[in-house]
């Protein structure tokens, strides 16, 4: 596809035209309205995550424009998209982490559970303990196994150790080891490490991090996981064990996960958001459905692999 | 070597012809006199040494040559280093026969040191164009460019340059203008000569003619040992004692380089021969200028800071345990296979090994025959005007006495070191019924007896008249005695009784260990502080019973370690062997722990404890006059310069504590927290500036500005505040460079758990920052700890002071503000380089040696703060990456 849509291209067909969405549409036909019923995914239940006409900027670059978006509860939502249409912007506006870029500017609303994340007096603590993360690149601290994954429950003062702590008669070494037992086993690594969990992190495999990272993670509690390609730096079979790992978590978790490998989107997702360049959420629905019979022909020639 | 190689392909050239053998003698003959060069510009050896005064001397430096070679050569024999290649073999060679040669020529004949390296420059030079010809004319086998090269011909242009102007100069006068006629004419031939023919020639012919001139000037003292050279235009002058050095430098660089090239046939090869040659030798001059300094420093100085130096040599085994431990492990490290080779690293991890045992065996013998070890020192004093020469001995003497701080000190540091290296044994181990219940109750008891201790701190011993710390005081600490006692015991009975092998005991009873070891120390430990707060000092017999204790549980504690080392030795299996080591760490734990409580225990009570004819007591056992007296005024004895040392302790620890929390909290400040813009850029350049500012600046401003608002004395805190002043721009340079190199993603991985940003400073940022900060602080402490010209405007620098300044017991508590007041802190004080300089330069008092004894006391304390440094920064870079 040649013409990639800017925003006064859309207004104008918007005024003309009034097509029904076919899966032969032209580019020239995606429209506001066309998108709106594309991306406007029904489901039961009431939606963990809603966004609605999320914009981002960075400096004059305007990097998501209108995403609106509903995210179902204890289910894997992929995102997909070819690199740089805003993927990871959008994960990030999630959780608010897009509050750290100075240059980013945001407006819209996310909801979470039905309240407003971006509220002025939003608590980003509390928000951020519901809403945890998990980077592109495994990110461990650079301590033993088993800080790395009290660190978040010991800095929100869920577990105290230490002198202090004994002084006031509060020590939950107890309480840590059988957190970290559990977080580990969740993300399935315990296994590997439990006879070396005063070990520094760094010291294991790439695939080893990034799943202590996700226990990391879990050992805070959240209700949402956000993944940011949380596989493309690891081997295959690294790969499959987080492929594996995240479709366990959907049972308890809300998992949203980026992605550009469509297989990986395909195998472990209930539904599917597309991203194309240009920040837009294009089509939003099923896997099954997107990756079968997309309404979208941008999206279909992108998951066939034509599109540049 | 391998004969097949050489026959089978052309790959591996093998065989050395003539040529080769006769470049690696003059390449190791280059080396050997680059070193003599290196020598002379030292002064180690006279230039106008000869006949036997030289012989000896480079008898010595052969004796050195050949011990080096030889250990290298053995160990190759022996196959733990093989030396495979051909060339090393030949230098290695070529330097032995070169310098035999030398002092063999030194005897025979009645030449000068600077006539006997002019010639060797001049064999050097032939060698080298006997080389380039024979390539030239194909006798040999080379693989030549088709020049030398444009860099080669601009520094021999310079080259020729120089020394046209140096030889015209002197033959036609300077005042002509034809000696520029030479220069620029001996410059482009040079440098033609380079350039234009083929390679062979160009980096042959060139160099000999260099060479040969510098070595026929020296030979032929044109340029003697006593010439001299004042141009007019220049206020100094040249001297032949720093001129030859030079040349011999200069000449043996060259003749090396332009050997090596021919050596390797020229091309790439050659090139990558010489290069490799010419930045080696770079190196050791650089580094051997380096060491010159403080070698020269320590020669001079060493022995009278020594005088008097007494040590018993029991105390001095004790001190040498933490050295054992420390080259043990270096020894035990496993050498790698990659960039060097195995045996020749663990030879150099053996040899620390080696000299530590090498002394602990000196001393031992000291111990044994009872004969004292002295090394006598004479030096004189002014006393009463007159000159007066006095000896005293650095000497071991065999006393069977440790000092008790000489033992608390390195015992402590080893149970905390042991104590850190066993791993998680919590786990390991079945768990005994009864031990259990001891574990639990073991608190109790140990705060019992801490809340005791802490009445008799309260209310006295003798609370109402009632002898309770007689009676209730030495009751208890004779049941957590007797209790001590038999935890001590309980590892070694749990390894002695029970079934199966010695390794299944000894692992099966890993809790006992545990809990026999920490609860004994903590047990005994409490007992100590409540019989020093009781004022009792429970004995059977003649023997007191807390160190009685502490010696059985030492001594059960070491046996129970024997034991499981040796089972240790016994088991197959490398996962017993792993958890029977942690054992072994706990059980030295114990023995370390109590022997410092040992030491504690006569340190406390000040009575000394003695078993079998050994004691531990509280002096005696070490005395170091230079570091550990004052001055004594108009004394033949000559006393120290301890309040020099501690001032300069008190400062360098001022300044630090001052500028490393201001540094490294601006660091954050201005990275984590301020917008990067203006602002930050301005502070970069001011923090900049004021690294440069020259340190007597600081000096003038502390006088002018805080020494007014400190009281209007010169003072210690003025001193620390304007070292601190001049530490605190390179800290915060440092650190603001160590944090921003914390990577962003332990920011975000933080952020995304919801930890605030001063929480994640703390927990991540800070830690990981922490190398870097440290090596900012060494760098910085470094420059300070021998800061001179600012403590002579604010510190008052007291010269030869009769007491150090007591900052500790200064502190006083007043009732209006400030509230805590400390008169050490308002007070002048004395200082190592203030002291050094007034001595030394101002010549203001005391002998000369004493200012150098007193550089070198300083050059050790800063040494000193380095290691510190240095150890403090292994362990957080340890605690990031390993652990
Ligand atoms: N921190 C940032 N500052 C400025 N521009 C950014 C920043 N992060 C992303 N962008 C821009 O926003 C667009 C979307 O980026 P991103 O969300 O990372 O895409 P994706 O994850 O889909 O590859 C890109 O054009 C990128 O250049
Ligand atoms: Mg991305």
């Amino acid at each position: 596809m040649s013409n990639a849509l800017n925003d006064s291209e859309t207004k104008q067909t918007t005024e003309g035209t009034d097509t029904q969405p076919t899966s032969t549409t032209t580019a020239g036909e995606t429209e506001e309205r066309v998108r709106e019923a594309w991306t406007d995914y029904d489901f039961a239940g009431d939606p963990k995550l809603s966004v609605e006409d999320l914009n981002v900027w960075y400096g004059d670059d305007h990097a998501l424009k209108d995403v609106s978006m509903a995210i179902p509860e204890n289910s894997v939502t992929a995102l997909i998209g070819p690199s740089g249409c805003g993927k990871s912007t959008y994960l990030r506006c999630l959780n608010r982490m897009n509050d750290r870029i100075k240059a980013a500017r945001i407006d819209g609303s996310v909801e979470l559970d039905g309240t407003e994340i971006y509220d002025p007096n939003a608590n980003l603590v509390e928000l951020r303990k519901r809403i945890g993360m998990v980077f592109q690149s495994p990110n461990p601290f650079p301590k033993s196994i088993r800080e790395n994954i009290s660190y978040g429950p010991r800095k929100h003062g869920d577990i105290e150790k230490g002198l202090l702590a004994r002084l006031f008669g509060r020590d939950d070494t107890a309480e840590e080891d059988e957190l970290v037992e559990r977080s580990l086993k969740q993300a399935a690594l315990w296994d590997e490490v439990n006879d070396r969990l005063d070990d520094n992190a760094l010291g294991l495999s790439g695939g080893q991090q990034q799943r202590l990272c996700i226990a990391r993670c879990l050992a805070v509690d959240p209700e949402v996981i956000l993944m940011d390609e949380p596989a493309s730096a690891l081997d295959p079979i690294a790969t499959s064990k987080i492929e594996d790992l995240v479709e366990e978590l959907s049972e308890e978790y809300t998992v949203v996960i980026v992605t550009h490998n469509m297989q990986q989107a395909a195998r472990i997702s209930d539904q599917t958001a597309v991203f194309l360049t240009g920040g837009e959420l294009v089509e939003y629905d099923d896997t099954d459905k997107i990756f079968e019979n997309p309404e979208s022909q941008r999206v279909e020639d992108y998951i066939t692999g034509k599109f540049g | 070597m391998s004969e097949g190689y050489a026959t089978e392909t052309t790959l591996v050239n093998a065989e050395s012809n003539v040529y080769d053998r006769g470049l690696d003698a003059a390449i190791g003959l280059s080396v050997l006199t680059f070193a003599l060069g290196m020598v002379t510009l030292v002064d180690a050896v006279p230039l106008s040494a000869s006949g036997a005064a030289l012989g000896e001397s480079l008898g010595l430096i052969l004796a050195v040559v050949v011990g080096g070679v030889g250990i290298v050569g053995v160990s190759s024999w022996a196959n733990v280093t093989p030396v495979e290649s051909q060339r090393v073999r030949g230098i290695a060679l070529g330097l032995v026969v070169s310098t035999l040669g030398l002092t063999v020529l030194a005897y025979a004949v009645p030449v000068t040191l600077a006539t006997l390296l002019g010639l060797t420059l001049v064999v050097e030079a032939v060698a080298v164009a006997v080389a380039g010809v024979a390539s030239r004319v194909e006798t040999v086998d080379t693989s030549p460019n088709t020049s030398a090269g444009l860099l080669a011909g601009v520094v021999f242009g310079a080259l020729g340059l120089t020394l046209g102007a140096a030889i015209g100069g002197s033959l036609v006068g300077f005042d002509s203008p034809a000696w520029v006629a030479v220069a620029l004419g001996a410059g482009l031939v040079l440098s033609a000569l380079t350039v234009l023919p083929r390679e062979d020639v160009g980096s042959t012919i060139p160099a000999a003619l260099v060479v040969g001139t510098l070595g026929l000037t020296i030979a032929t003292a044109v340029v003697g040992v006593g010439w001299q050279w004042n141009p007019q235009s220049l206020s100094g002058g040249f001297t032949g004692g720093a001129v030859i050095p030079i040349f011999v430098l200069v000449g043996a660089i060259l003749s090396s380089w332009s050997a090596a090239k021919c050596r390797a046939g020229f091309g790439a090869r050659g090139r990558e021969f010489g290069a490799f040659l010419v930045i080696n030798l770079n190196v050791f001059l650089m580094v051997a200028v380096m060491a010159t300094i403080v070698v020269f420093v320590t020669v001079k100085g060493v022995g009278y800071a020594l005088h008097g130096f007494t040590i018993g040599a029991l105390s001095a085994l004790v001190l040498l345990a933490p050295l054992l431990v420390v080259v043990v492990n270096a020894a035990r490290t496993p050498a790698g296979t990659d960039d060097w080779h195995t045996g020749a690293r663990q030879l150099f991890r053996l040899l620390p090994l080696a000299a530590v045992g090498s002394v602990a065996a000196v001393l031992l013998s000291v111990l044994v025959t009872g004969d004292r070890l002295a090394y006598p020192f004479t030096y004189s004093v002014q006393v009463n005007r007159a000159q007066q020469s006095l000896d005293t001995a650095i000497a071991v003497t065999p006393e069977p006495t440790v000092g008790s701080l000489l033992l608390v000190a390195p015992a402590l540091l080893l149970s905390v070191y042991f104590f850190r290296t066993y791993g998680s044994l919590r786990n390991v181990g079945s768990r005994v019924g009864w031990a259990e219940t001891i574990r639990q109750t073991l608190p109790l008891a140990v705060a019992g007896t801490v809340a005791l201790t802490g009445l008799f701190l309260l209310v006295g011993p003798r609370p109402l008249g009632l002898p309770l710390g007689g009676t209730l005081g030495v009751a208890v600490v004779v049941l957590a005695a007797v209790a001590a006692v038999v935890l001590a015991a309980l590892p070694l009975a749990g390894v002695l009784a029970g079934e199966g092998t010695l390794a299944d005991r000894a692992q099966d009873r890993a809790t006992l260990f545990t809990l026999g070891v920490f609860g004994s120390l903590a047990l005994l430990t409490s007992a100590l502080f409540l019989q020093a707060t009781a004022t009792v000092t429970p004995s059977v017999g003649p023997v007191n019973v807390v160190p009685g204790v502490a010696l059985a549980g030492a001594v059960a504690a070491s046996a129970a370690t024997a034991l499981v080392a040796y089972a240790k030795r016994q088991s197959g299996e490398t996962l017993q062997r792993r958890l029977l080591g942690e054992e072994i760490a706990l059980g030295l734990t114990g023995v370390a722990g109590f022997l410092t409580l040992l030491g504690l225990h006569v340190a406390v009570t000040k009575v000394s404890f003695t078993v079998l004819g050994v004691s531990v007591a509280n002096a005696g056992t070490l005395s170091w006059p230079m570091t550990m007296q004052t001055y004594i005024p108009l004394g033949t004895e000559p006393g120290g310069i301890l309040p020099a040392v501690v001032g300069t302790v008190w400062l360098v620890t001022g300044a630090t504590l001052f500028a490393v929390p201001l540094g490294v909290g601006a660091a954050v400040f201005l990275t984590e927290y301020a917008e990067q813009g203006r602002f930050t850029a301005l502070v970069e350049i001011a923090t900049n500036a004021l690294w440069s500012t020259p340190s007597i600046v600081f000096g003038l401003f502390g006088a002018a500005f805080l020494i007014p608002r400190l009281g209007g004395d010169e003072s210690l805190l003025a001193g620390m505040l304007v070292l601190g002043f001049m530490l605190l721009p390179l800290v915060l340079i440092t650190s603001r460079e160590a944090v921003k190199s914390v990577p962003d993603e332990y920011r975000d991985a933080s952020a995304a758990l919801g930890v605030s940003q001063w929480e994640t400073i703390k927990s991540v940022v800070l830690p990981a920052a922490m190398p870097g900060v440290i090596t900012g602080v060494i760098l910085g402490v470094g420059r300070i700890a021998g800061e001179t010209a600012p403590l002579i405007l604010v510190l008052g620098s007291t010269l030869n002071a009769t007491e150090s300044a007591q900052v500790l017991d200064g502190f006083r508590f007043t009732a209006q503000p400030p509230f805590v007041a400390n008169d050490a802190l308002l007070s002048a004080s004395a200082s190592l380089p203030t002291q050094v300089w007034a001595v030394i330069a101002a010549g203001v008092s005391g002998s000369p040696s004493m200012g150098w004894a007193s550089a070198f006391v300083l050059l050790l304390v800063v040494l000193t703060f380095y290691a510190v440094g240095i150890t403090a920064r292994t362990y957080f870079r340890r605690k990031l990456t390993h652990e």
